[in-house]
C-alpha cells in the first residue's frame, strides 16, 4: 500500500517498511505512544476517512488500571522548550468499563496492544487476567488484541508504576507473573528515570518479555514564572517531545547493544529521519507521542517521510539500517 | 492487514477538519490581531463557542494553540489573538497571505436554541467567542446585551473587534467605560428574568458570574480555557473539576453549564490577563 505523499521516483523500487516485532508483522514501524492518540475520538471528530488507511501499524490505547482513576488535579500539561511536560495521572474509567467499551474498537484494522498501569504489581496482573478472560469468553465484536504493554514507568502516579520500573527485581517478578498469564505479545515499557536502563531491560527480557518499549517520559519540573512555585497540579511531571530524543536514543542504543530483545523506540520522534535514527540505534519499531499533538496528519507525514528517507538513501528496507549505530 | 469492520454508526460524519488555511485579512486592535482565514469547510461546520487548534507550519515543536472562533461569515472564519507568549506572538505577527495549520471546529459550543434573551459577560481575551454568538442570536431576533470587562485602556482595544448592538464596557482602572468588572456591569445592566447568562473569561470572573447567576436565579453557560495538547479528547490534559468529576475542556466543553462548575473550575487561576505560561507561551484556550 502506498502512502499519500510518498516521494518515490518513477521507476525506483518502493522501499519495504514492513517490520516483524517479536513475531507480530506490522505494515510499517510506526505505532502511537499510549495516551497521545485516541482512535475513537479521532474518528468522531475528523471522520472515518482520517483513519483510512489507519495511520499507525498497531494501536496502543490509553493506559487502563484496575480501578477507575480520576487523574491529577489540573493544570496537567504545558509546553516547554522543544517539548512539553504532562502529569495527567492515568485518568481512566477502570478495567471493567474499558472492557465494556472494547467492542467499539472493532473497526480498528491493526493489532491492538492493551497498555496496563497499576498501583501495585497485583493490579497489573488482575487487569491482564480480566482482559484474557473477556477475550476468551467471546471474541465476537472484539478488536484484534495482539498483546499488552505494561506501563511500569509512569512518573505521575505516586507509588506504583515507576516504583516497579526502577527496580530490576520488581520488574522481573511482575514480568514473569504476567508472562504466565498470557501467550499474547508481552511488552514492558521502561522508564528513563534510572541510572542503569540495561539492568531493568535485562530483567524484563529474561523474565519473558517479548519486546521492550523505551522510553517513557523523563521526570521533570516546570515553575510558574510569576509565583515561582510548581506549575503542574501534580508538581512534577513527565517531559516528552524532541527535547528528550537524544536521551531516548542513547537508552535504545545501550539496550540494543546489550540485549537481543526487540525494541519499540520512542521519545521525541517528530519526523521520518527520527524514526530512521531509532532504527539505526537498534529499534525494531517506534512510537510517536507528543508529535501527535501537532495534528491528526502527523503519523501519516512521518511514515511518508520515512519512506522518502529510504528512497533518498537507496535503502530497500529498514533491516538495511537497523543497528548501524551500534558501533 | 485484517479486514476492516465499519466504524460505529455515530462516526460516519466528520465534525472537524484539519488543513492549511490562508490569512486573507488582518486587523489590529492595539496589540491584538483579528485574523480572517479563508476556510470554507471549517466555516460550514462551525457553531458559536467552538474553537480551533492553530499552529504555524514548520518543523519546530509547538503545542497548537486553542483559539475561539470570533465569528464566521460565508467561507471565512475570524480568530482574535492576544499575544501572551512566544506561541501567540507568532500568530499575532502573521500577515495577509500567510498560512496557518488549523484543525476544527472542535468542542461543544453555546447551546443557543432555547435562549430567549442573552446577557454576554466576558473579561479580557475571553470576549473572543461572542461576536459569533451575537450574530447567531441577532439573526434569530433574540435580544443580546454584552458586558465586557478589561484591565485597562490598552486591553479595552479588544472591544473594537465587536459589533454588538448593546455592548457595555468596564475597566479595572476606570480608564475606559465603567470603573469595575464585567460582572458588576452585568448585574447593573441586567437583561430581564428570562435571560441566559453566557460567560467567558478568567477564573475570578467565572466564579463571580456563577455566584451572581445562582443568586439571581439565572441559568447560563461558561466557556473555559485550559492548556491543551490534542484538542480532541485523547490526552486528558485539559480537564477541569466539575460536579461530574474532571471533564475535558476540549471535547466535554469548552462550554459548560454554570451549575456544573465548582469554584475555581477554570484551570486558569491567574488574575485577568495576567496569565503567562511557564515558558511564556500560555495557550489562549477556548478563551
Amino acid at each position: 500500500m502506498t502512502q499519500p505523499g510518498a516521494l518515490t521516483q518513477p521507476g525506483a523500487p518502493v522501499p519495504d517498511l514492513a517490520v516483524t516485532l517479536a513475531g507480530l508483522r506490522l505494515e510499517h514501524p510506526v505505532l502511537n505512544a499510549s495516551g497521545t492518540f485516541d482512535a475513537l475520538e479521532t474518528a468522531r471528530h475528523y471522520g472515518p476517512e482520517a483513519l483510512a488507511p489507519f495511520p499507525f501499524s498497531a494501536y496502543v490505547p490509553k493506559t487502563v488500571t484496575l480501578e477507575r482513576r480520576d487523574g491529577n488535579p489540573p493544570p496537567r500539561l504545558t509546553e516547554t522548550a522543544a517539548g512539553m511536560i504532562n502529569a495527567v495521572g492515568l485518568q481512566n474509567p477502570g478495567i471493567e468499563a474499558y472492557l465494556d467499551d472494547l467492542p467499539l474498537l472493532a473497526f480498528v484494522p491493526v493489532p491492538v496492544l492493551v497498555n496496563i498501569g497499576g498501583r501495585r504489581p497485583g493490579d497489573y496482573l488482575e487487569v491482564l487476567r480480566r482482559v484474557e478472560e473477556r477475550l476468551a469468553a467471546g471474541a465476537a465484536g472484539s478488536p484484534q488484541v495482539a498483546g499488552y504493554e505494561l506501563n511500569v514507568s509512569c512518573p505521575n502516579v505516586g507509588r506504583g508504576g515507576l516504583a516497579v520500573g526502577t527496580e530490576p527485581g520488581e520488574t522481573e517478578k511482575l514480568t514473569a507473573a504476567a508472562r504466565a498469564l498470557t501467550k499474547r505479545l508481552l511488552i514492558v515499557k521502561l522508564t528513563p528515570n534510572v541510572t542503569d536502563v540495561v539492568a531493568v531491560a535485562r530483567a524484563a527480557a529474561e523474565a519473558g518479555a517479548d519486546a521492550l518499549s523505551l522510553v517513557n517520559t523523563v521526570r521533570a519540573l516546570v515553575l510558574d514564572p510569576q509565583t515561582l512555585t510548581p506549575f503542574l497540579g501534580n508538581r512534577t511531571g513527565g517531559l516528552s517531545g524532541p527535547a528528550i530524543k537524544p536521551v531516548a536514543l542513547r537508552m535504545v542504543w545501550e539496550v540494543a547493544g546489550a540485549l537481543d530483545a526487540p525494541i519499540i523506540g520512542m521519545g521525541g520522534i517528530a519526523c521520518g529521519r527520527d524514526v530512521l535514527e531509532f532504527v539505526a540505534c537498534g529499534a525494531t519499531a517506534v512510537a510517536v507521542g507528543a508529535a501527535n499533538f501537532s495534528g491528526p496528519d502527523a503519523p501519516r507525514r512521518i511514515v511518508a517521510e520515512l519512506r522518502a528517507e529510504l528512497v533518498g538513501r537507496g535503502l530497500p528496507d529498514l533491516a538495511a539500517v537497523r543497528g548501524r549505530a551500534l558501533v | 492487514m485484517n479486514s476492516t469492520a465499519p466504524p460505529p454508526a455515530e462516526q460516519t460524519c466528520a465534525t472537524a477538519t484539519s488543513g492549511h488555511y490562508r490569512v486573507i485579512e488582518r486587523r489590529s486592535f492595539g496589540p491584538y490581531a483579528l485574523l480572517t482565514l479563508l476556510a470554507p469547510d471549517i466555516a460550514a461546520l462551525a457553531a458559536p463557542g467552538q474553537f480551533v487548534m492553530v499552529a504555524l507550519p514548520g518543523t519546530q515543536f509547538r503545542l497548537r494553540r486553542p483559539l475561539s472562533l470570533h465569528s464566521v461569515g460565508g467561507e471565512r472564519v475570524r480568530l482574535l489573538v492576544e499575544p501572551r507568549g512566544e506561541g501567540t506572538r507568532e500568530l499575532v505577527e502573521l500577515g495577509v497571505a500567510d498560512t496557518l495549520v488549523v484543525a476544527g471546529p472542535l468542542g461543544h459550543g453555546f447551546p443557543l436554541e432555547r435562549v430567549r434573551a442573552a446577557l454576554l459577560v466576558a473579561g479580557g481575551i475571553g470576549v473572543a467567542p461572542f461576536q459569533f454568538v451575537a450574530d447567531v442570536l441577532r439573526a434569530r431576533g433574540v435580544p443580546v446585551t454584552a458586558t465586557f470587562g478589561f484591565r485597562d485602556e490598552g486591553q479595552a482595544r479588544l472591544a473594537g473587534a465587536f459589533e454588538i448592538d448593546h455592548l457595555w464596557v468596564a475597566t479595572d482602572d476606570g480608564s475606559v467605560g465603567r470603573h469595575g468588572t464585567a460582572v458588576e456591569l452585568a448585574r447593573e445592566v441586567g437583561a430581564g428574568p428570562h435571560a441566559s447568562v453566557l460567560a467567558c473569561g478568567p477564573a475570578p470572573l467565572l466564579d463571580a458570574v456563577r455566584t451572581w447567576a445562582s443568586t439571581a436565579g439565572l441559568s447560563g453557560y461558561a466557556s473555559l480555557e485550559a492548556h491543551m495538547a490534542c484538542g480532541s479528547g485523547a490526552c486528558h490534559g485539559c480537564v477541569v473539576p466539575t460536579r461530574e468529576g474532571y471533564l475535558r475542556v476540549c471535547v466535554d466543553g469548552p462550554v459548560f453549564a454554570l451549575d456544573l462548575l465548582g469554584s475555581g473550575a477554570s484551570t486558569d487561576a491567574s488574575a485577568p490577563g495576567a496569565g503567562l505560561a511557564p515558558d511564556g507561551a500560555k495557550p489562549q484556550a477556548a478563551q
